[in-house]
């Protein structure tokens, strides 16, 4: 756990001070014609820095649940992963008081090669469990997803749904006084919402801290004491819930910039062994 | 966790292949085999050590491991950036799996280092104590350079190719197929530079005396050793906040 750094005697669980996080986009040389035609093939790059957070400064109480509210792509995702510790700022300084369960993109970590409990094992351990404390809880995880007998099977032929299910209750089963949520809030349907809801409520009467990010406005409105709205990379209010709603609907219209998320897979991923 | 990780990986490759285990010991033996005939039998030089055969398995499996593990840490952060994006775990482990990973199939595959013992009748002196020690040191220079490359390759994808290319360089340059002692006289002071050099020496110390006569070679392979790992560490630092954004 040497990665996160905590400050254990903070007043607030979380505070960010003038943040920034940026992203270098390198781009070929474009346009057509004969002119740049050489230049294209050497591979010329010009490379340009856009900020997709930037002077966040922020901090959330001990206990508090807050929403982030904003359009797509908008930032809250880096926002969360600051908060959590999976991204390191390039300006300012992120402390947090205790560690931040991360609940962004579990799901794709879950590795189809693996069993159930070769599963729980990994993404219990990346979350910081020790594999006692796994060994321990997995059976209680597996009764929670709803995968008891299930235990042992690969995870291949899994349908999409349990594997949101193995996921949220992996990270609901982690110690820990803080989240980082993304879309994540509940999963499942029917019945099974009713019990994330029920468990989630238990943990927030608890006293644990709540950092939300969700496009279902019922859940935040249900869920969150506050709000934070994102636009553009900067805070632009810090609110209730529902005036957070009504500035997000607000932003819709004049937010034309779509970010290219598709990440490049590294084409030559095939073994080579060299001699 | 990183010792559930390195086991669930060695059941992955053990239980996937047909014969599992006996890949471990087939792959470079055949190898061994072949580079044997080359040079000994059909060449019939001198290059190394006598008897050759099993200089060149002291050799060959330990460049095997070193250039497994290198090549599998190019790509150690972009396999796992799933993982990535949610660990709390130092970013270090997955290199650090990577090699450990490599180094435990290399130990698996010592055995055949003794079927060669027995084939040429050698006997090695005490000093086969420092043998451990080499597997040590190879250890630790290739946490270093795996951590160097693998931040690299993270930045600069280009770079996997580079390292591809200069392993199949190094593996020339390194005294795998012959001996240290065999390379010209006005090279052999700065032939050391090569940080397998002093490795091969300390595994290759046990069974043939000659390569004590070195102790320059030593210092200097493990001086370069120490400034590649502090190297690695270093730009591992300055690059993490990258890497972790490339996730």
């Amino acid at each position: 756990m040497a990665r996160i750094h905590l400050t254990p005697d903070l007043s607030a669980m979380l505070d960010f001070d003038s943040v920034g996080s940026s992203i270098t986009r390198q781009h070929r040389r474009a346009g057509g014609g004969r002119k740049h035609a050489i230049r294209r093939m050497a591979g010329e790059f010009h490379s340009e820095t856009e900020w997709t957070l930037r002077n966040i400064s922020t901090s959330v109480q001990a206990g508090e649940s807050v929403a982030l509210i904003g359009l797509p792509d908008d930032g809250r995702e880096e926002f969360l992963r600051l908060a959590a510790g999976t991204l390191i700022p390039d300006e300012g300084v992120v402390r947090r008081k205790e560690i931040i369960i991360p609940m962004i993109g579990v799901v794709p970590a879950l590795d189809r090669s693996y069993t159930f409990r070769q599963n729980v094992y990994i993404v219990g351990g990346l979350l910081g469990m020790t594999p006692n404390e796994v060994e321990s809880k997995v059976d209680g995880i597996a009764e929670q997803a709803e995968i008891e007998g299930r235990l042992d099977k690969y995870l291949a032929n899994a349908r999409p749904i349990v594997r949101q299910k193995l996921a949220w209750s992996i990270c609901m089963a982690v110690e820990t006084r803080a989240y980082a949520i993304d879309q994540l809030l509940v999963v499942g349907d029917g019945e099974y919402r009713d019990h994330c809801w029920a468990a989630l409520e238990r943990k927030r009467a608890e006293g644990i801290t709540f950092l939300v990010s969700s496009d279902t406005d019922e859940d935040l409105m249900r869920f969150c004491d506050r709000a934070i709205v994102i636009s553009q990379g900067a805070i632009i209010a810090e609110t209730s819930v529902e005036e957070g709603i009504e500035i997000r609907k607000a932003l819709i219209p004049d937010s034309k910039r779509k970010r290219d998320k598709a990440r490049v897979e590294e084409e030559d991923d095939e073994d080579y062994e060299d001699l | 966790m990183l010792r559930m990780l390195v086991l669930r990986d060695l059941q992955k490759t053990y239980t996937k292949l047909r014969l599992g285990y006996l890949w471990t010991l087939l792959e470079p033996l055949g190898m061994s085999i072949v580079l044997w005939l080359v040079f000994s039998v059909l060449l019939s030089r001198h290059i190394g050590q006598q008897p050759y055969a099993l200089f060149i398995t002291v050799g060959i499996l330990p460049w095997w491991w070193f250039t497994k593990g290198i090549a599998q840490s190019t790509r150690s952060f972009k396999r796992n950036t799933n993982a990535l994006r949610i660990s709390l775990l130092p970013t270090q482990i997955w290199v650090l799996r990577v090699v450990l990973v490599s180094m435990i199939e290399f130990i698996f595959s010592l055995p055949i280092i003794v079927l060669a013992m027995i084939l040429t009748r050698t006997m090695p002196s005490p000093l086969i104590i420092l043998f451990p020690v080499a597997i040590f040191v190879q250890f630790l220079l290739m946490y270093g350079l795996g951590l160097l490359v693998a931040s690299g390759v993270a930045i600069v994808p280009d770079l996997a190719r580079i390292v591809r290319i200069a392993m199949r360089a190094l593996f020339y340059l390194s005294p795998v197929l012959y001996s240290i002692t065999k390379i010209p006289d006005h090279i052999q002071p700065f032939a050391a530079v090569n940080p397998i050099v002093g490795i091969l020496g300390l595994y290759r110390i046990g069974f043939w005396s000659s390569e004590i006569e070195t102790p320059w070679h030593y210092a200097l392979s493990f001086g370069v050793i120490l400034v590649i790992i502090s190297v690695g560490f270093l730009v591992f630092k300055r690059l993490e906040p990258r890497i972790l954004k490339g996730a």
